[in-house]
């Protein structure tokens, strides 16, 4: 099991097993495993709903850095 | 008067103007329209009179020009109707059609006089302009190039291009700030000029700093407003829809209330309009992954619930019927062992009851064979007695046998008999001592 999906993956993936338990696609010997991963893609998404990583810094010290890159160029 | 020297006759320059003058005067009484180019405006804020800059071009070359000047009272009166009328003010590099009448000035020279202008004309021109736009991204093929651009789920982080002062800024950041939902977004500001003609080489330029550092933005958001709707037709220049028509990241416009849509807007990934309504697109966005999130974890919650209830209902219903199943055989076979048991016993009763019979017949027939055998067998024995009695030699000799014995054997032939051999005879009483005179080999009679 990855750390590191992606929210939109993890959105579709919930997506799936939303899908599959609607269907009863899912019996009860799977249900434990689903809802586990169920709830790790939940908390990956309502983590990124609620929180982003980027800093403004560090984005105005890239973006400088390209400019001075193209004006030596 | 001019003066006479010689044979010549001398004017001074004001007599040649003021003579120009007069004969431009009479020759161009009347008023007339005129189109023309209007390269600059120049308008002086001081006095509030322009000094507009006609020419004529051919194959951008031009082939006519001319100054010309607008009093303050009919710039004003022309310049309402322009933004009545275009949205949009006087400006450079217009083209015009105007009511105009020669002026000739001693002092100034020649310029035309403008006294009206006819801004539907201009209209015609600036929207014949904006269908050109329109035909040449689409004749490229890029018109609808950045509506295919793929948005993310969630557009998180946005670029702005817009002015701090702005009060579309503002309210585009309250909305995004103070949802009540608690979404979060990352935005970075990149002033830009928003209207007139300077707006469109800022907004290119801030869209390209962006380019570069694309991958820390998710969309980019032209946001204007609180300046009126005069000016916006810098947002139909062919060069900026073109930049963003071809940006590799989603572009979307909240410009404000522009009568028509303009071609920036056109090609955008999405034109919301208002700064709000572009706030509450991606607010609209956000609620399109929460709510089927919030959903998703209900119907699992909901759902598993369901299901552990059935399975368990379904285990309790089966155990019930196993054990009604289960107590149902045992009780017949309970049943069945007790009648077998019962059977069995009367059975080996009744068998033993007949063996009983039988072994008292038997012991009643043994005992009447067994005495029956006593009897014949004491016959017998009687009968064998009465023979060995009667064989017994005392009877024998008593009958009148005797028995002749050599040498204490009895003597049964002639064979070991000689002459003169002395043999005792036995009779039943006594015996007789004799010598043998002869013997003779008698056949059995």
């Amino acid at each position: 099991m990855s750390d590191k999906i992606g929210y939109t993956e993890a959105f579709e993936e919930l997506q799936q097993i939303v899908s599959e338990i609607e269907q009863g696609e899912i019996s009860v010997d799977e249900l434990s495993e689903k809802v586990k991963r169920a709830a790790q893609l939940i908390k990956v998404c309502k983590a990124k709903l609620t929180a982003t990583e980027e800093d403004v810094n560090k984005i105005l010290k890239e973006l400088d850095a390209s400019e001075t890159d193209d004006n030596e160029g | 008067m001019p003066e006479k020297t010689n044979d010549k006759t001398i004017f001074s320059l004001l007599e040649v103007t003021q003579s120009i003058q007069k004969t431009l005067s009479e020759r161009y009484k009347s008023a007339f329209w005129v189109k023309a180019e209007m390269n600059k405006l120049n308008f002086y804020g001081q006095s509030g009179h322009c000094y507009p800059e006609l020419v004529e071009k051919q194959d951008g070359k031009v082939i006519a020009q001319i100054k010309s000047h607008l009093w303050k009272d009919d710039y004003i009166r022309a310049n309402n109707n322009f933004k009545v009328v275009l949205k949009e003010p006087l400006k450079d590099g217009i083209k015009i059609l105007f009511l105009a009448k020669v002026s000739f000035d001693p002092g100034h020279g020649l310029a035309l006089w403008i006294l009206d202008i006819d801004p539907s004309y201009t209209l015609g021109d600036l929207e014949r302009e904006k269908q050109e736009a329109i035909s040449r991204l689409q004749e490229e093929g890029i018109f609808n190039r950045n509506k295919t651009v793929k948005l993310p789920l969630l557009p998180q982080r946005i670029a702005i291009i817009s002015v701090e002062t702005s009060k579309g800024y503002v309210d585009f950041l309250k909305v995004i700030e103070t949802n009540s939902w608690n979404y979060a977004f990352f935005h970075l500001l990149f002033p830009s000029l928003l209207q007139g003609d300077k707006a469109v080489e800022a907004i290119c330029h801030q869209l390209r700093r962006i380019k570069r550092i694309k991958s820390h933005f998710d969309v980019v958001a032209i946001i204007r407003g609180g300046g009126g709707d005069i000016g916006l037709s810098c947002y139909n220049n062919y060069q900026l829809a073109k930049e963003i028509a071809l940006f590799p990241i989603p572009v979307i416009t909240g410009i404000g209330h522009a009568t028509n849509e303009t071609v920036t807007e056109m090609v955008s990934f999405s034109n919301a309009i208002t700064p709000t309504k572009l706030a509450e697109f991606l607010l609209q966005h956000f609620h399109n992954f929460s709510i089927p999130l919030q959903d998703g974890e209900r119907i699992i919650i909901d759902t598993s619930h369901q299901l552990i209830r059935d399975a368990k209902s379904k285990l309790h219903s089966e155990l019930k019927l196993f054990r009604s199943v289960t107590e149902n055989i045992l009780t017949a076979n309970r049943n069945e062992v007790r009648e077998l048991l019962k059977s069995v016993f009367h059975h080996t009763r009744s068998q033993i009851s007949q063996f009983k019979l039988l072994v008292l017949q038997w012991k009643d027939k043994l005992f009447a064979h067994a005495s029956l055998q006593c009897k014949q067998t004491q016959m017998e024995l009687k009968n064998i007695d009465k023979n060995i009695i009667n064989m017994s030699p005392q009877v024998v000799l008593k009958r009148g046998y005797s028995i002749t014995r050599l040498n204490g054997e009895a003597i049964k032939d002639t064979h070991t008999i000689r002459s003169g051999d002395t043999v005792s005879t036995t009779l039943f009483e006594g015996n007789i001592i004799s010598v043998v005179q002869s013997t003779n080999q008698s056949a059995k009679e």
